[in-house]
C-alpha cells in the first residue's frame, strides 16, 4: 500500500472515529469531546497538507467492491487529482480554523459534545466528497454532508425557528438530490459505469455519447447544495446554526461542493446543459445581491452574499466549454475560473462569517446590524480582519484575492456572453453596495445597544483564526504564489491582455467604486435605521420579499401538498377501508354466531385449541398433499 | 452437519419452551417463566448469527440442509426439510435478531398474563424462524400460520386502543390473503406434478415442463394477491397501520419487521422463479400498485399525527419499494428488494420500539401533543433520529436501507425508466414525514398539553439500561449490514442469480454459461 493510500484511509478514519467515539462515550463530556474532535482535525489537517503538497496524484489502488448484484457493482475508491487537492486544502485549513474558533465560541454551550461530534461527522463526509471516485460514492457522502449540515443547523433544537430551518434545508436538498440520483442511475445505464476516470476516457473516445438530460440532472445536485435558484431558499434559513458552522459548511466548503462536483464531472456536462448552468448562475448572482440589500441580520446578509457568489462560480462553470484533445477531455477556462473563485471565496467568506461570529459572541448574540455600531474601536482585530475580507469580497483592485478571481469570471463572461457579463458586473456593483452598508453600520458611528456598548475584543482562540484567514484572503489571489500542487487547475485561469485588460480592470473597479460610493452617500456612516426602508418602503418591501420564493413554496405546501395528503387519507379511511370492512362484517357476523360458543374467555383453552389445530392441520395437510 | 441441526433447533427451541410454559401452567413461578422465555428468544438469535457467519457465501443453492423424519414418516410421508439459501439467510437472521430484541423488551415490560404472553410470543417466534428455514412448501405455509394466529390473539388481549376492531380487520385481511396464497401453492403443486411438496422438488418438476400461459397467469395471480395482501400491497393495506397501532409493541415489531416479509419472500423465492411467465404477465400491474404504495400511502403518511400509525403507514409505503424491485424480475431489482426487506425489518422494528419508549414518557402517541423531548431524553432522541433517517433511506446512519432502495432504483430503470421518477420522488415524501415526526416529538418547545400532562406522568428520564439493550441490538445489526453489506449481499446475489436473469448481460450477449446457470428461462424478457 502506498503512503498516499494510507494517508487517505487515515483521512477518512480519523474524523469518523472521532464522531463515533464522542457519540458513544463522551456525549455528556463537552470538553473531552472538543479535545478529541480538535485533535483529530489537527492530524487530518497535517496529513491533508502533506497529501496536497507532497502526495503523488492518482496512485489510487483498485477500488474495493462494496456491493454486487449481477453485473451491477458499487465500488469504493479514491481519485486524487489537482482539483481534489485544491478542495482538500480548503477543507482542512478552514476546517481546522473553525474547530479552533469553536473552542471559544461554543465554550459554554450545553450541547458542546453534540456540536463537536457533528463537526467531525462533517469533516468525514466532506473528505468523502473530495476523494470519491464514482458517482454513487459521491452521492453517499453528498447525503452525509447534508445530514451533518442538518444536525448542526438544528443545534439549538429548542428554537422552533432552528427546527424549521434544519427541516427545510434537509427537504430542499433532497429535492435537488432527487434529480441527482435519477441522473446517476441514468448515467449508469447509459454509460455502463459510474467510475469518474472510466467516464472521462469514454467521453474522450467519443464525446457524442453525452446526453443533455444526464448533464442537467447531475446539475440538480449543485442546485440544492450550492443554493442556486430555485432551491436557494434553505441557505438563508440555515443561518440558525451556530456561526462557526455557517462559516465552515454554509460558506466555505459544503455549499461550494456543488461547484466542485460540477468541475469534477465537467466532462459529463454537454454544451446544451452548460447554457442552462450559465443562466442559473447569472440569475442567482443577481438575485442574491438584490436580496442582501434589505437584510438587517448580519448573517443573513452574508448568506445572500454567499448565494450570489456561488452564482458567480456556477456561471463561470457555465461559461466554459467542453473540449477534447487527443482523446482526453481537457479542463477549460470555466473550471479554472470557477475553482479559483471557490478557492478565494472560501477564505474571505469564512472570515466574514467568523468575524460576524466574533461580533455576535461579543455582543451577546445580537445579530441585527442596526443594534451594533462603533465596533471599530471596541474590537480592533475583528475590525481589521473583517475589513480585509470585506475588501476581498467587493474586489479591491490589485491587492485582495477576490479581485483576481472575480476579474477572471468577468473576463470570461465578457469574452463569451456580453449579456451575462453586464448582469454579473451589475451584481458586482450591488455587492459593493450592500457590503459597504453592512461595514459602515456595524463598525462606525456610536454603539446602538447595550450589548454593543459592552462588547470587547475576543481572545486568541478567536482572533488567531481570523488573522490566518485574513492572510489567505489576500494572498490566495496572487497567482505567482500559487503552489505547483494546484497548477493542474489554476494554470487555466483566463487572462485578458492589452486593451481588454485595462477595460476589464476599469469596469470591475469602477463598478466596485460606484457601489461603495453609493452606499456611503445613501446610507451614511453608522446609521441607526435603514434609509431605504424609511424613504422608499415600496422598493424595500419588494426587495425584502425576496421575490416570493418562500411564499410560493409555503403556498404549495399548505394548499396542495397538505390537502392532497388529507384527501388521500380521507379516501383511504372511508372508501377503501370502510367499504371492504362493511361488506365483510356481515359475513363475519354469521360466522361469529357459530363460533361464539367456542369463546370461553379462558386463554388456556385458546392455547390448547391452537396446539390441537396445529396437529390436525399437520396431519390433514400431509395426507392431502403428499 | 452440526449447523443443519442448529438450524432446526432454532425453530424447535422457542416451540419447545412454549410447550413447557403451557404444560407447566401456574406451577411455574413468574421469574422462572421469564427465564425460560429469555432462553427461548436468545437461542434462535444466537443460532441465526452463527449461521450467518458460517454460511458459505459462494453457495448458490441451499446450505445447512436437513431432512428430519418425523414419527409420521412411514404413515403419511412427512418430513421436515429445512435449509437456508441466500434469500432465506437475511430473513432468517432478521427473525432471530428482531425476535430477540422484541422478546427482551417484552420480558422487561409485560406485566399482565405473563405466561400466556410468552407462550404466544414463543409460538410466533418459532413460526417465524421456521418460515424462512423451510424448504418444504407445506411447512413454509404452516409456520406462517403458526406465527400469524398468535398475532391476532395478542392484539386482542394485550393491544391498545381499537384493539378489537383492529384484530378483526387484520384477521379478515390476512386470512383472505393466506387462503388465496394457499390455493395458489396447491395449484402450483398440482400442476407441477412434483413428487414432494417442497420447493426443490416443485422447482425441478416445473423446470421439466411448460405450463400453458393461462395456467401460469392465474396461478401467479392467486399467489401475487394472496401474498400481496399479507404484505399490505396498495389498496389492500388498511389493516396494517391499524393493526400495528393497536398491537402490543413486541407484536408490532415482529409483525411489521419480519412476519410481513413472508409474502414477499414467497413471491421472490417461489412464485416468480417458478412461474416466470405469470410473473412477467403481472409485473406491470404489480409495479403500478407498488407505486400506489409509494406515492398514495406516502402522502397519507405525511398526514398522520399518531406516531404508531405514522410508522405503520411508512412501513406500508416502503413495501412499495420491495414490490417495485420484485417487479423488475432481474437480479438487480430482486436483490435490492430482498436487501431492503432485511433493512426495513430492522429499522421499522426499532421505530416501533422507540415509539413505545416515547409513549412511556409522554403518555400519548399524538405527535401534536409532545415537543422538546430531546432535552430530557437526548439518547432516545439520538436513537430515534438515527432510526428514522435510516428508514427514510438516507445513506448515513443505517446505510442498509439506502443500499436496498438504490439497488431497486437501478434495477427499475432498466425495466421501466419512467417509474424511477415517481419512485425516487417517494424519497422526498419520506423525508417530509420523517423530519416532521422528529421535529414534533423531540425538538422545539414543549406543547401546552404536554406540559399539563406531565403533572400526572412520572418524571421523564432518558433510556435506562433495559431499554437501551434491545435498541442497540437492532441498531448494531442495521449499521453493520449498512457499512459492510457484502456479508449479506454476496450470498443473496448468488441465490438470486440462479433464479433470475441479469437483464443487462442478456441484452449484451447470451453465453453458454448463463444458459446452464439460469434454469427457469420461460418467457423472461430479452430472452426470446
Amino acid at each position: 500500500m502506498s503512503a498516499e493510500t494510507l494517508v487517505v484511509i487515515l483521512l477518512f478514519a480519523l474524523p469518523f472515529l472521532s464522531a463515533a467515539v464522542i457519540g458513544i462515550w463522551f456525549r455528556l463530556q463537552g470538553n473531552i469531546a472538543a479535545a478529541i474532535s480538535v485533535a483529530s482535525c489537527g492530524v487530518v489537517a497535517l496529513l491533508g497538507l502533506w497529501l496536497v503538497f507532497f502526495g503523488e496524484r492518482s496512485v489510487a489502488p483498485a477500488p474495493v467492491e462494496w456491493l454486487t448484484f449481477g453485473t451491477y457493482t458499487v465500488n469504493m475508491g479514491y481519485y486524487f487529482n489537482d482539483l481534489a487537492a485544491l478542495l482538500l486544502f480548503i477543507v482542512v485549513v478552514v476546517g481546522l480554523l473553525v474547530h479552533i474558533f469553536s473552542l471559544e465560541y461554543m465554550r459554554k454551550d450545553e450541547g458542546k459534545a453534540r456540536y463537536f461530534a457533528g463537526l467531525s461527522l462533517f469533516m468525514f463526509s466532506m473528505i468523502g466528497i473530495v476523494f470519491a471516485d464514482n458517482l454513487i460514492m459521491i452521492f453517499i457522502f453528498w447525503e452525509l454532508v447534508g445530514l451533518s449540515s442538518f444536525l448542526l443547523i438544528n443545534h439549538y433544537f429548542h428554537k422552533p425557528s432552528a427546527v424549521a430551518a434544519s427541516k427545510k434545508a434537509f427537504i430542499v436538498n433532497r429535492v435537488g438530490d432527487f434529480g441527482f440520483l435519477i441522473g446517476i442511475i441514468w448515467a449508469y445505464w447509459h454509460f455502463g459505469t459510474v467510475e469518474l476516470s472510466v467516464l472521462a476516457d469514454m467521453v474522450g473516445q467519443d464525446s457524442d455519447i453525452l446526453v443533455t438530460g444526464i448533464g442537467l440532472l447531475l446539475f440538480c445536485s449543485a442546485l440544492g447544495k450550492s443554493g442556486q435558484i430555485p432551491l436557494h431558499v434553505w441557505l438563508p434559513d440555515a443561518m440558525e446554526g451556530p456561526t462557526p458552522v455557517s462559516a465552515l459548511i454554509h460558506a466555505a466548503t459544503m455549499v461550494a461542493a456543488g461547484i466542485y462536483l460540477l468541475c469534477r464531472i465537467y466532462f459529463l456536462i454537454p454544451p446544451e446543459a452548460l447554457v442552462v448552468v450559465l443562466w442559473v448562475g447569472v440569475i442567482t448572482a443577481l438575485f442574491g445581491s438584490l436580496c442582501a440589500i434589505t437584510q438587517k441580520d448580519i448573517k443573513k446578509i452574508l448568506a445572500y452574499s454567499t448565494i450570489s457568489q456561488l452564482g458567480y462560480m456556477v456561471a463561470a462553470f457555465g461559461l466554459g466549454a467542453l473540449a477534447v484533445k487527443n482523446g482526453v477531455p481537457v479542463m477549460q477556462a470555466g473550471v479554472a475560473a470557477a475553482m479559483f473563485h471557490l478557492f478565494t471565496h472560501a477564505f474571505f467568506k469564512a472570515l466574514l462569517f467568523l468575524g460576524s461570529g466574533s461580533i455576535i459572541h461579543a455582543c451577546h448574540h445580537e445579530q441585527n446590524i442596526y443594534r451594533m455600531g462603533g465596533l471599530r474601536t471596541k474590537m480592533p482585530v475583528t475590525f481589521v480582519t473583517f475589513t480585509i475580507a470585506y475588501l476581498a469580497l467587493i474586489g479591491l483592485p490589485f491587492i485582495t484575492a477576490g479581485f483576481f478571481s472575480k476579474e477572471a469570471i468577468l473576463y470570461l463572461a465578457f469574452a463569451n456572453n456580453k449579456l451575462a457579463f453586464l448582469v454579473l458586473l451589475f451584481s458586482a456593483l450591488l455587492t459593493a453596495f450592500y457590503m459597504t452598508r453592512l461595514w459602515l453600520t456595524v463598525f462606525f458611528g456610536a454603539p446602538k445597544s447595550e450589548a454593543a456598548e459592552e462588547s470587547k475584543e475576543n481572545g486568541l482562540l478567536i482572533t488567531v483564526p481570523l488573522g490566518i484567514l485574513a492572510f489567505f484572503s489576500i494572498i490566495a489571489g496572487w497567482e505567482f504564489l500559487h503552489p505547483q500542487a494546484f497548477s493542474g487547475i489554476l494554470d487555466g485561469i483566463p487572462h485578458p491582455s492589452g486593451w481588454t485588460y485595462l477595460l476589464m480592470v476599469a469596469l470591475g473597479s469602477g463598478a466596485m467604486a460606484i457601489g461603495v460610493a453609493a452606499a456611503y452617500v445613501y446610507f451614511g456612516v453608522g446609521s441607526r435605521q435603514d434609509r431605504l426602508e424609511r424613504e422608499h418602503p415600496g422598493v424595500y418591501a419588494f426587495l425584502s420579499a425576496k421575490f416570493f420564493f418562500d411564499q410560493v413554496y409555503n403556498w404549495y405546501v399548505k394548499t396542495i401538498q397538505e390537502r392532497l395528503a388529507l384527501l388521500l387519507h380521507f379516501i383511504d379511511q372511508i372508501f377503501i377501508s370502510g367499504l371492504i370492512i362493511r361488506g365483510s362484517a356481515g359475513v363475519l357476523g354469521l360466522c361469529s354466531t357459530g363460533l361464539r360458543n367456542l369463546q370461553t374467555g379462558n386463554l388456556q383453552h385458546y392455547l390448547y385449541w391452537i396446539f390441537f389445530g396445529v396437529v390436525v392441520f399437520w396431519i390433514l395437510g400431509r395426507t392431502v398433499f403428499s | 452437519m452440526v449447523n443443519s441441526y442448529l438450524l432446526q433447533f432454532a425453530i424447535l427451541f422457542p416451540l419447545a419452551f412454549a410447550l413447557i410454559l403451557l404444560v407447566g401452567g401456574r406451577r411455574i413461578p413468574d421469574p422462572v417463566t421469564r427465564i425460560i422465555a429469555f432462553f427461548g428468544v436468545l437461542y434462535p438469535a444466537l443460532i441465526a448469527i452463527w449461521l450467518w457467519i458460517a454460511f458459505d457465501p459462494g453457495a448458490s443453492g441451499y446450505d445447512f440442509v436437513a431432512n428430519v423424519q418425523t414419527g409420521l414418516t412411514d404413515w403419511v410421508g412427512i418430513s421436515l426439510k429445512t435449509g437456508l439459501n441466500g434469500i432465506g439467510l437475511p430473513l432468517f437472521v432478521l427473525s432471530g435478531v428482531v425476535g430477540l430484541a422484541a422478546g427482551l423488551h417484552s420480558l422487561l415490560t409485560v406485566r399482565e398474563k405473563v405466561r400466556e404472553f410468552f407462550i404466544l410470543y414463543l409460538l410466533m417466534l418459532g413460526g417465524l424462524m421456521g418460515v424462512f428455514a423451510s424448504i418444504d412448501l407445506f411447512f413454509f405455509y404452516f409456520f406462517h400460520e403458526l406465527a400469524l394466529i398468535p398475532t391476532f390473539l395478542m392484539i386482542g388481549l394485550w393491544g391498545g386502543r381499537n384493539r378489537r376492531y383492529a384484530a378483526m380487520k387484520m384477521t379478515i385481511y390476512l386470512t383472505v390473503g393466506a387462503m388465496l396464497s394457499l390455493v395458489g401453492l396447491i395449484a402450483l403443486y398440482v400442476q407441477s406434478g412434483a413428487e414432494a411438496f417442497n420447493m426443490i422438488a416443485v422447482r425441478e418438476a416445473m423446470a421439466g415442463q411448460t405450463l400453458s400461459e393461462a395456467a401460469q397467469n392465474y396461478t401467479f395471480a392467486l399467489l401475487l394477491f394472496g401474498f400481496g395482501i399479507l404484505v399490505s400491497i396498495w389498496p389492500f393495506h388498511t389493516w396494517a397501520p391499524l393493526g400495528y397501532g393497536a398491537a402490543p409493541t413486541a407484536n408490532a415489531m415482529l409483525h411489521s419487521g419480519v412476519l410481513k416479509k413472508f409474502g414477499l419472500y414467497g413471491l421472490v423465492q417461489i412464485a416468480a422463479p417458478m412461474l416466470p411467465g405469470g410473473a412477467e404477465h403481472w409485473a406491470y400491474l404489480l409495479a403500478l400498485l407498488a407505486l400506489g404504495n409509494v406515492l398514495v400511502v406516502g402522502f397519507i403518511t405525511v398526514d398522520q399525527s399518531d406516531l404508531k400509525q405514522m410508522i405503520g403507514y411508512s412501513s406500508v409505503m416502503h413495501m412499495g419499494y420491495c414490490f417495485l424491485g420484485l417487479a423488475c424480475l432481474s437480479v438487480v431489482g430482486v436483490g435490492g428488494a430482498v436487501f431492503l426487506m432485511f433493512a426495513h425489518g430492522l429499522s421499522v422494528a426499532i421505530l416501533f420500539l422507540l415509539a413505545d419508549y416515547v409513549y412511556r414518557r409522554t403518555g400519548t402517541f399524538d405527535m401534536n401533543a409532545m415537543g422538546g423531548l430531546a432535552r430530557k431524553t437526548p439518547l432516545l432522541a439520538t436513537f430515534f433520529v438515527t432510526a428514522m433517517l435510516a428508514s427514510i433511506g438516507l445513506p448515513g446512519p443505517g446505510l442498509a436501507n439506502f443500499w436496498g432502495e438504490l439497488t431497486v432504483f437501478v434495477g427499475l430503470w432498466q425495466w421501466q425508466s419512467w417509474m424511477v421518477v415517481p419512485a425516487v420522488f417517494g424519497v422526498v415524501i419520506s423525508a417530509i414525514y420523517g423530519l416532521r415526526s422528529m421535529g414534533k416529538i423531540f425538538f422545539g418547545e414543549e406543547t401546552e398539553s404536554f406540559q399539563k400532562r406531565q403533572a400526572s406522568l412520572p418524571v421523564i428520564r432518558d433510556l435506562d439500561f433495559g431499554e437501551k439493550v434491545p435498541a442497540v441490538i437492532l441498531l448494531a445489526v442495521l449499521v453493520f449490514a449498512g457499512l459492510w453489506p457484502r456479508t449479506l449481499s454476496d450470498p443473496l446475489n448468488e441465490a438470486v442469480q440462479s433464479y433470475y436473469p441479469d437483464q443487462r448481460a442478456e441484452t449484451l450477449a447470451t453465453t453458454q454459461e448463463q444458459d446452464e446457470k439460469i434454469v427457469y428461462r420461460g418467457t423472461l424478457p430479452g430472452n426470446e
